[in-house]
């Protein structure tokens, strides 16, 4: 069936070309179109050129699918308009693309001497490994050249990244230059960024916080040069959206510049430049709908006739934009219709012939390959990274005459004093670092995490952001792109699963999609897990980081102490600095404020600071495990976080109860597990002992640890302690559902007997 | 019609064996032999049939440059009519040639463009050269280490030497006698038959960096004189830019021809990768004197492996098969 209406509507092309009478006045090729506009005669059919492609390439999409030889037929037709916003912003305006954007990225791509748009295209729906985009991972329009970022863009995941993006072009040239450093990015200093998506996807929560964080940020007085871009053709897959919806929810919103790019192709054009020149003269959000239409269904699997009468699926075809863009041209004298027909001829034949040659490139054929890009490994740029010596003369600039590591008083000993004090020394380290997030600034953190970094170091390293995790880490991701290292805070853990898809879907996948063009690295900074004393319930307790753990190339990080989360954070930004990699930083609430271990006043959880003198331990990378009791071997326990403390109180009852010792290893990384490490002092140990605070199922690192010992042929005894599969109640009701010390003694016992 | 793209020389390409193919009574020939005695140059005529070859006569930029124009046009002229052109590209004055047999320019616009680019290179190109470095080897696959060596000795001598022309497996570097001397000191040398490299390029200056900045202004004083069009045939540049007969902008073509395409690299590698990949032509067509970029364009193919062509082997196989990716006119 729609294969059927791809011939259709490259019939009524063809037969409109042949058809057309030519017009009676042909323009030069620089005239333009009309009094006032800049599209010149040329440019129009530069432009058709760039429409004519994005549906050849459609056409091809269908045809290798039929092969076999395709794996992607969603396509631009009907959106071709979109070539306009191409040709008209620059290659150094950064533009995150909706999967409908063929034409545009051909245009795009047309800017970019040296660029080969067919040819990528092609090889990214065959799915070579030469795909420029992805390397074959994934259809997306990408370009490290034209400044695409790849973006799956289906549930407008990408829109509070494009905010981030814009929000902070201005502020990454500002530090920069203050910090007497070249630009972090290439971009100029006009650029603005583009984020296009469908009239469907604009209903999507992320495009709603994304374009609401513009607004904010913008009445709050910051530059914000973002475009935003609704390709509306009315309808996702098979659902209608509303008449005038899009116009309805977005035009006449303050602090929103709203355009509607409609009618023939000249005046879109004038719509589109008029948009354009609106945000990047004005640095403020501008919302474009651009009128289109869909042709051939959602996919090349959709039976449009399904949902939609053969008279309406005609009605779309009649006002196919390529069809209206020849009329217009022939009609104005830009061009005659046998020059189109070259063009269209040309166009068609250049592109059947390079996919002939694209089916014959190479495919990705290993694993290693596929996932080579998601999480690059390199220990030794990441030790040199972390362990450099900070010049002291600076550092005492930023803490006043006393240094960390000279502090004596408990309260400035703490795992929440050393963190805060870990995060004073690594911006000095980076100055393209920022800390951002909720009540981070004036007020430093909830727990005070965060105090007198905005003082020293300025409002624009450290800020307060809205309320919305989404938000956060779009800006992080946004930020990242354009050259700072951001070190955003998700207040609580609980908080993080409103907006997980930005690490999820976003993140920790731009590495992997961009085969290592674009990175975003950063450390987010989590507070989480429970033991709050029954204070605060479930979203100020959540013990679950399953949702974590599943994502691909995250790595976590979980200091239970103060002095390891010095050394750990180090690694963190090291990793993230070297490597692009995204870094969480799980910190443990109850742990913040915490002095003693085994008795009150004994003091033994405050901790001395690392200093940054360049010493190959001043930093932690993942594998690199705690061990306390290292002489012990009756038994080993393995935990993390709020476990390690019970689990070091429960070694010392058993010691005394019982006389066995226990080992007791601190995981620190939650992800990648440091397997290497605990395999080893199970060996030794020959009976383990898993606490896992996180709930019983797939919630923590339990299950991974037993397995993993399990297959490499561990043989002794083994158990764990969990919390329960509940969510956490108030008061002391809390300790019902959570792993005490008690349980932890008992299976001690049990194990060690 | 096969399709076709067309590959025109640079000023490397006249030999001995390119003299005496000259047709006396060709209009282009006789429009050539005009503009020459106007200028008060030798003419083109009597340097094709002269007795024997004199490198330091035939070389010299004012005199090679119209006879490789002279004869890459006539090439074009005989296939012409055989042949869809999908589009054309050449090595560096290649994209003089392209001008005029893509219809840009008129073939007198084009020689007279030739002629006095020629000219301007004699007088201001005294100081510095061209040379070049081979960074594949026998089997035209890239030596990676050789490739670092260029880049860490043009990245050594900042002002003084340039990446000139890339140029398939040649490293085409141009730069100041101080450059040239840190280059061929530091790069090993290369027996190839009986050529070794680094080769200095007798006769050239270090064309395609900012050392010839003085160039591209001497030569915009005659940018205006000539007419350019928009093109008949797809041109594409040493950027890698697609001029199209549809789309072109004079003005920018303009631009390049007299900034660009003298003052920065020329990406003769990058443009031949466009053509193929945006076009996926049946053959590409080498015309002109000499049989220069024959080897050049294998490489190239080599490096995309563009039809299995992963090796010199290869290449040579499917030229002597029954559909040879690469016709030279001049055999």
């Amino acid at each position: 069936m729609s294969a059927d209406r791809v011939t259709i509507v490259e019939e009524n092309l063809d037969r409109l070309l042949a058809e057309l009478p030519a017009s009676a006045r042909p323009l030069g090729a620089q005239e333009s179109l009309r009094p006032g506009s800049s599209l010149t005669a040329a440019r129009a059919r530069d432009l058709f050129e760039d429409m004519v492609l994005s549906r050849s390439l459609d056409t091809a999409a269908r045809a290798l699918k039929a092969r076999g030889q395709g794996f992607y037929t969603i396509s631009s037709a009907g959106h071709e308009a979109n070539a306009t916003l191409g040709a008209l912003l620059r290659p150094t305006d950064p533009c995150l693309l909706h999967y409908r954007s063929g034409a545009l990225f051909s245009s795009r791509l047309r800017q970019v001497p040296g660029s080969t748009p067919a040819w990528d295209v092609l090889l990214s729906l065959t799915a070579s490994a030469e795909d420029p985009a992805s390397g074959g991972r994934h259809k997306v329009w990408g370009s490290r050249a034209a400044w695409i970022p790849p973006q799956t863009s289906t549930i407008a995941s990408h829109v509070p990244k494009a905010v981030g993006m814009a929000f902070a072009l201005g502020r990454a040239r500002r530090l920069a230059m203050e910090a007497g450093l070249p630009p972090h990015s290439d971009l100029p200093q006009d650029s603005v960024v583009m984020c296009s998506f469908g009239d469907a996807s604009s209903n999507h929560a992320t495009a709603l916080a994304g374009i609401n964080a513009a607004r904010y940020a913008k009445r709050k007085g910051n530059p914000v040069p973002i475009l935003f871009v609704c390709e509306d053709n009315q309808r996702g897959i098979s659902v209608e959206t509303p008449s005038h919806w899009v116009q309805d929810t977005w035009d006449g919103r303050r602090y929103l510049n709203f355009f509607d790019a409609v009618g023939e192709i000249d005046q879109v054009w004038d719509t589109v430049e008029l948009a354009i020149r609106t945000c990047r003269q004005q640095r403020s959000p501008v919302f474009l709908r651009l009128e289109t239409i869909r042709l051939w269904g959602h996919a090349g699997s959709d039976v449009e006739t399904a949902y939609r009468t053969l008279d309406d699926i005609e009605k779309s075809e009649a006002r196919d934009p390529i069809q209206s863009a020849a009329r217009r041209l022939v009609e104005m004298g830009a061009a005659s219709p046998e020059q189109l027909r070259r063009i269209l001829t040309t166009t068609r034949t250049r592109v059947r012939a390079a996919m002939e040659h694209a089916v014959g490139r190479p495919k990705v054929v290993e694993a290693t390959e596929v996932m080579r890009p998601l999480a690059p490994v390199e220990p030794e740029a990441w030790r040199a990274a972390a362990t450099r010596a900070l010049p002291a003369a600076a550092r005492k600039a930023v803490f006043g005459r006393r240094l960390p590591e000279a502090e004596t008083s408990s309260t400035r000993r703490t795992l929440a004093a050393r963190i805060n004090q870990a995060l004073h020394d690594e911006m000095l380290r980076h100055p393209e670092m920022i800390v951002f997030g909720e009540d981070v600034g004036r007020k430093g953190g909830v727990y005070g995490l965060t105090q007198r970094l905005q003082e020293r170091f300025g409002q624009a390293r450290c800020f307060d952001t809205l309320l919305d995790e989404t938000t956060i880490l779009g800006v992080a991701q946004g930020a990242a792109q354009v050259g700072l290292l951001p070190v955003p805070e998700i207040q609580y853990l609980a908080y993080l699963h409103n907006a997980i898809d930005q690490l999820r879907g976003e993140a920790c996948s731009m590495a992997y999609f961009s085969n290592g063009a674009f990175t975003n690295p950063m450390v987010v900074r989590i507070a989480g897990l429970a033991y709050q004393k029954g204070f605060g319930g479930h979203f100020h307790n959540d013990n679950s980081i399953g949702a974590l753990r599943e994502i691909p190339g995250l790595a976590i990080a979980c200091p239970a102490r103060g002095d390891d989360a010095v050394r750990m954070f180090r690694g963190a930004m090291a990793m993230a600095a070297e490597s692009g990699r995204v870094v969480a930083f799980l910190e443990p609430i109850a742990l913040y404020h915490e002095r003693d271990l085994y008795e009150a006043g004994d003091e033994a959880w405050l901790s001395d600071y690392p200093a940054p003198d360049g010493s190959e331990d001043a930093a932690l990378l993942p594998g690199e495990v705690g061990v306390h009791n290292a002489d012990a071997a009756d038994l080993l326990i393995i935990s993390y976080a709020n476990g390690l403390r019970m689990s070091l109180r429960a070694a010392r009852r058993l010691e005394a109860e019982t006389g066995k010792c226990a080992r007791v290893v601190d995981l620190r990384w939650l992800n990648p597990l440091p397997v290497e490490a605990f395999r080893v002092h199970a060996a030794e140990c020959k009976r383990v002992l898993v606490v896992d605070e996180c709930r019983a199922t797939g919630a923590g690192i339990a299950d991974a640890v037993i397995a993993d010992l399990a297959e490499h042929g561990f043989q002794g005894r083994i158990k764990s302690v969990r919390g329960l599969d509940s969510y956490i109640p108030l008061a002391d009701a809390a300790n019902l559902v959570l792993v005490d010390e008690e349980q932890i003694l008992e299976a001690a016992r049990e194990v060690s007997a | 019609m096969s399709r076709v793209v067309l590959v025109l020389p640079g000023r490397g390409s006249y030999t001995e064996r390119s003299m005496g193919q000259l047709d006396a009574a060709h209009p282009w020939v006789r429009a050539a032999e005009a503009m020459r005695a106007e200028l008060g140059l030798d003419s083109l005529l009597e340097l094709d049939r002269a007795e024997r070859f004199s490198p330091a006569r035939h070389l010299r930029p004012a005199h090679v440059s119209p006879l490789i124009y002279l004869r890459t046009m006539l090439d074009v002229e005989r296939v012409r009519d055989r042949h869809e052109i999908l589009a054309i590209i050449g090595n560096s004055m290649g994209w003089y040639t392209g001008l005029a047999a893509g219809g840009a320019l008129s073939f007198e616009d084009g020689l007279r463009l030739v002629q006095r680019m020629s000219m301007l290179q004699e007088e201001h190109g005294a100081d510095g050269g061209q040379l070049v470095y081979p960074v594949v080897g026998e089997d035209w696959r890239l030596i990676p280490e050789r490739r670092t060596a260029v880049d860490a000795v043009v990245a050594s001598q900042p002002g003084e030497l340039f990446h000139s022309i890339h140029l398939g497996g040649q490293a085409v570097l141009a730069g100041s006698r101080a450059g040239l001397k840190a280059a061929l000191e530091s790069l090993e040398p290369i027996q190839q038959g009986r050529i070794t490299y680094p080769l200095r390029l007798a006769q050239h200056g270090p064309y395609h960096t900012p050392l010839v900045t003085d160039t591209a202004q001497a030569a915009r004083g005659f940018a205006e004189d000539l007419a350019f069009t928009q093109p008949e045939v797809e041109l594409i540049d040493g950027l890698g830019r697609r001029h199209t007969p549809w789309g072109a902008d004079i003005e920018r073509m303009r631009d390049y021809t007299f900034g660009a395409q003298i003052t920065g690299t020329y990406d003769f590698t990058r443009s031949l990768q466009v053509a193929l990949c945006e076009h996926a032509p049946d053959q590409l067509i080498a015309t002109g004197p000499g049989n220069t970029l024959g080897g050049i364009c294998g490489q190239i193919l080599v490096g995309l492996a563009w039809r299995d062509i992963d090796s010199k082997d290869a290449f040579l196989a499917i030229q002597e098969g029954k559909s040879p990716i690469l016709e030279s006119l001049d055999r």
